[in-house]
Parts: C-alpha cells; structure tokens; sequence
C-alpha cells in the first residue's frame, strides 16, 4: 500500500519503520508491554482530565474550588500524558506508513489537537479569569463549554485510538 | 474447573447470541473495547485517586473523606460498564479466556482490588471520616491504597496482555 500512498512523506515513515528499534519494538514482547503501558497511561491522562471537566461542568466537586481541582489534576494529567506519548510513539513506529494513512488513527490526531487547543484556549483566557468565577455555581458558560468539549474530545480519542487497532 | 465452564458456555445460547451480536453489529467490538477502556478511566479518576490521596501524592487540598463519597460511585457504575463489555467477549469466546492464565491472573488482582475499594467505601459510608479518626486506620488505608494501586496496575497491565498470549507463548515456543 505504500507505493500508492496519499499521505505525504511516504520515504519518511518507511524509513522510521525500518529502523532497528523499530522492527525491535514490533518483533519482540516491547510491543504489548509498550501498549499495555499506554492503555495504563492513558487512563491516568483521561481520568484526571474527567475530574476537571466535571467540575467545570459544575455536575461535581462545587466545593472545590476550580482552580485548585486544575492545579491539583495537572501534574497527572502531563506526567501520564508524557507517558503516553512515548509509549504511543513506540507503537506508532512499528508500522508507521500504516498507522499514517489509518483514518482512525487520523481521526486520533485530529482530535488530539482539537483537544489541545481547548485546553489552551482554557487556560489562557478562561482561567485567565478564574478569581472571578472561581467558586461560582453554576461556573460561567465558557467553563461549562471548555468542560464539555475537553469531555467529548478525549471520550472520541478513546474511541479512535481503540479503532486503530481494528483498520490496520 | 475452567476446562468445565468453557465446555458449558460452548455451543449455549448465550454464546451464540454474543458471537451473533459481535459479528453482526458493525463496529461493536471495537465499541465495547472502547467503553471498557473509558471504565478504566472512570477507576482511574476515582478508587486510582482516592489511593494516591491516602498516599500523600494526589490532590492534597481534598479531603479524604470527601473524596471517598464523591468519587466512589463511579468506581461501581464504571465496574458494571466492564463487566458487561467484558462478559461480551468472554461468553462468545471462553476458550480463549477460561484456558488462558493471563485471564486468571487478572481477576487475580482484580478481586482482592475490589475487595478493597469495598472496605474503603463501606466504612467511610457508615462512619463519615472512619479512616482519619485514628492514626491506626489511617496507616491500614495507605497500606491498602498502595496494596491496590499495584493491584489495579496488574489489572490493566493484565487485561491488555489476554490478547498477546498466543503470540507470548510463540515465542517461548
């Protein structure tokens, strides 16, 4: 399929997955040690995330103050997401020009992104602010919408990054 | 006693309903194994939480107690949402799990995890603040906390790792 291929670069992810870690990675236990790492991972990123949304979402936690849940999640959110990423970058390498050209794996990408700028979007206009809404209830709309976008966004990474696995 | 529970499951209806059922709805495979992951999520941003809260590493601001009444509810709705995608699988294939020891090792770390999680939420439940009251229970529940996240670890660890056992053992071959 790689002679014919509509993503760009096609040179660049065969020669990333004839790399000799990378065939190591696909050849040995590495592979499902480094998925089932991911999978660890990835839960950690989305539940501290979860935490977080629901409060801005003002369904839980009202008590707490929004920042404060924030700070307090943050750390877990990035260090498991560090974890992912390279767990995930592990996997990705095996078969690159595959999982390039995988629309669920597209899809992923996509929504990774989309979850990103939300989250920047939050937390550098929304929470920008949060001294005024901090112990609101219900908190303002644009927390409500940055909880319940940032919800979808990884509840549809979830289900993307399980439907790689199922194309390829 | 596995080899009995698949020779029972084989051929019943309830497999041949599951087997129908993942290889007539399109997409529920991949469906199920997502809603199964977004379970682990839910454990992970409760009883996962709740542990390392005990532990000095997570959320220092929240109060234990607190905690344990707010987030424990999802621990049991998101094992409900597992056992059924799980069974999902199980029923349509038991040979591959009920033969697999890699099966067994998960409920291995799953039971005794629940098991605690139970503990943890019965008490604070019937007693607000039973596990801060002395410093006696507070010492057991850091001993339980980090007991179970190794559990809960092994679990998801274990879960992923049901799939590759055929390939594990061909390698070892």
């Amino acid at each position: 399929m790689n002679e014919e291929t509509s993503v760009p670069f096609p040179e660049f992810w065969n020669w990333i997955q004839a790399l000799p870690l990378s065939e190591h990675i696909g050849f040995t236990w590495w592979f499902p040690f480094l998925e089932s790492l991911h999978v660890l991972a990835v839960g950690l990123v989305v539940g501290s995330i979860l935490m977080v949304d629901l409060r801005l979402l003002g369904k839980t936690a009202l008590s707490i103050p929004a920042s404060r849940m924030t700070r307090e999640m943050i750390r877990w959110t990035w260090g498991a997401f560090v974890l992912a990423a390279i767990t995930g970058l592990g996997l990705f390498m095996t078969r690159a020009a595959a999982y390039i050209e995988n629309p669920a794996f597209q899809i992923k990408l996509v929504l990774l992104m989309l979850a990103g700028c939300n989250m920047a979007w939050f937390q550098f206009r929304t929470l920008r602010h949060v001294d005024q809404w901090d112990t609101a209830s219900p908190p303002p709309q644009a927390a409500r919408i940055a909880g319940g976008a940032s919800l979808l966004l990884w509840i549809g990474v979830i289900f993307a990054g399980r439907w790689v696995g199922h194309i390829i | 006693m596995n080899e009995s529970v698949v020779a029972w499951l084989a051929g019943s209806a309830a497999q041949e309903a599951a087997v129908y059922l993942l290889g007539n709805v399109p997409g529920l495979p991949p469906i199920a194994q997502s809603l199964h992951i977004l379970g682990i999520v839910a454990v992970m941003s409760s009883t996962t939480m709740i542990h390392l809260r005990f532990l000095g590493l997570a959320a220092p601001s929240q109060n234990v107690s607190e905690m344990i009444s707010r987030l424990m509810p999802w621990t049991w709705w998101a094992l409900l949402v597992n056992a059924v995608t799980g069974l999902i699988f199980v029923v349509g294939r038991p040979d591959r799990y009920f033969l697999n020891p890699v099966f067994g090792w998960k409920f291995m770390c799953l039971v005794p995890a629940v098991a605690i999680a139970l503990v943890i939420y019965q008490m604070n439940k019937r007693d607000l603040g039973f596990w801060e009251h002395t410093t006696a229970r507070l010492r057991s529940a850091r001993v339980m906390a980090a007991v179970s996240l190794v559990l809960w670890v092994g679990v998801v660890l274990a879960g992923r790792w049901i799939a590759y056992t055929d390939y594990l053992y061909f390698l070892y071959e």
